[in-house]
């Protein structure tokens, strides 16, 4: 048992759409600087997952918590949660309207105040760090998707996040980007980052993460080291998902 | 009658009546930018019982003829104990029509602005208000630019409402009638006046919205 409390813990999670349970009795606990690796066949609920633990979607029993705290439920309370989880979408979704800098400045001087200075420095530094400083003044619209996807990174890190959720991130990249964004993450998980991060990427997830989960229609079917997942699998679910990611 | 012999008799009364035609526009406009926004900002809430109003609002407004509109609130309202002078009749009529429309053009561009910009707003910890008025109004008031021309050019045209009661002084489409009930025999020439301004107006309206959209408009 940890001695810390967990950053990210979820117990006993049900959630669904309609007719479809499409979260069963999720338990899941995220020690600080830990790497989680989701993976899983299309809708089995990684984004699902993810999307609760900054309650973009809710939940309908169960329990959230982050560092010991439940999320609350709505306004104020709840936007100061998620100021503190960063997540990352699969189309980067970038205020289409605003430079490059902009979209990093705008939690740190709407959320926390920052002084616009203080605000542009450190999202000059943010963005050299992620590589992409030569387009500060440039908007979304006119950088490559691999790009964007960094700086959607450092707009995540401008709030000085807990914790930071990827929702497949180098998914809708074309392939010469992927790495770009999955070295920038590696960083970012060496310097003690802690991630959940819904990905393919087998080598990624076997160079950083230290545990992969495996889900299928909804329940956490196993987990384990990346090397024990990745060669050899105990259920037969993860067995025939991973035939199929590697093309058998 | 030629155009001499109407301007010299008429002249200062088309002055006067473009530029009511221009004040009421540019007053109702103004009115149903503020009105359009707030409905909007309505019809997107989290909170149902807004929600149903502002979509209630625009489906009522949108679908009513706006001579039925102004009839209903020169002659109805009256009933009601509500007397308004005839120039906010119309002016009223006018708004709660070109407010309807407005919302409708906002409510597009917002849709164009799609849920993951949303999220990624409120992901970053920004309020629902915040959200509102960092991201959302400001590209949907960007991508509405061409079809709020549009919308001023019809708000303009609307006044012409303004003919069917008792205005003193007359916009443009008023004082047509009134000459053509004075000069009997005048036919379609004052009507050509007013029909070269109105069209000399939209197609100004029209390029200036054109340069203003080149300047704010949000590359996607
Ligand atoms: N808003 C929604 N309303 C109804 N059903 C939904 C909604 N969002 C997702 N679903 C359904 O829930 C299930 C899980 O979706 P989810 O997006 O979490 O899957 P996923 O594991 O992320 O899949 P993928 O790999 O395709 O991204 C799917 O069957 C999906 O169709
Ligand atoms: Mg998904």
């Amino acid at each position: 048992m940890p001695a810390e409390t967990p950053v990210i813990e979820m117990r006993h999670v049900d959630k669904h759409y309609g007719a479809l349970h499409v979260l069963q009795d999720i338990n899941l606990s995220v020690d600080k600087g830990e790497v989680v690796v989701l993976i899983g066949p299309s809708g089995s609920g990684k984004s699902t997952l993810c999307r609760t633990i900054n309650r973009l979607e809710t939940i309908d029993s169960g329990e959230i918590l982050i560092e010991g705290e439940p999320l609350p439920q709505e306004g104020k309370e709840l936007a100061k949660m998620r100021a503190e989880i960063g997540m990352v979408f699969q189309s980067f979704n970038l205020f289409a309207h605003k430079t490059i800098l902009d979209n990093v400045t705008l939690g740190p001087r709407e959320v926390l105040k920052t002084p616009k200075d203080v605000a542009e420095q450190e999202a000059m530094r943010l963005l050299a760090r992620v590589g992409v400083e030569a387009q500060a003044h440039k908007v979304p619209a006119q950088l490559s998707g691999g790009q964007q996807q960094r700086v959607a990174i450092a707009r995540s890190l401008a709030m000085h996040p807990k914790a930071m959720l990827f929702d497949e991130p180098t998914s809708a990249l074309d392939p010469e980007m992927i790495n770009e964004v999955l070295e920038v993450m590696v960083e970012l998980a060496r310097e003690g980052m802690t991630m959940v991060v819904v990905t393919h990427e087998m080598n990624f997830a076997r160079r950083v993460s230290n545990r992969v989960i495996f889900m299928a229609d909804g329940q956490i079917v196993e987990e384990g080291t990346p090397d024990e997942f990745f060669d050899h699998p105990k259920s037969l679910r993860a067995k025939d998902f991973l035939d199929s990611i590697r093309g058998h | 009658m030629g155009y001499s012999e109407l301007f010299a008799t008429y002249g200062e009364k088309y002055l006067q009546a473009i530029f009511e035609t221009l004040s009421m526009t540019a007053v109702c406009f103004a009115i149903a930018m503020v009105l359009s926004v707030l409905i909007t900002v309505m019809r997107v809430s989290p909170i149902k019982p807004l929600r149903i109003v502002g979509d209630l609002y625009v489906q009522v407004f949108r679908n009513i003829p706006g001579v039925a509109l102004l009839i209903i609130v020169a002659y109805a309202l009256p009933y009601l104990k509500i007397m308004l002078p005839w120039k906010a009749c119309v002016e009223v009529a006018v708004v709660l029509l070109a407010s309807a429309f407005g919302s409708e053009n906002f409510m597009t561009g917002i849709n164009a602005i799609g849920v993951g910009q949303i999220e990624a707003a409120r992901s970053i910890g920004l309020t629902f208000t915040q959200t509102m008025t960092k991201i959302v109004i400001p590209q949907a008031l960007r991508s509405a630019v061409l079809p709020m021309t549009n919308l001023l050019i019809a708000t303009m045209l609307t006044t012409a409402l303004g003919s069917q009661v008792p205005l003193n002084p007359q916009e443009l489409t008023g004082l047509v009638s009134f000459i053509t009930t004075r000069e009997t025999a005048i036919g379609i020439l004052p009507f050509t006046v007013s029909a070269v301004a109105y069209a000399g107006f939209s197609v100004l309206l029209g390029l200036a919205g054109n340069a203003i959209d080149k300047r704010v408009r949000v590359i996607r």
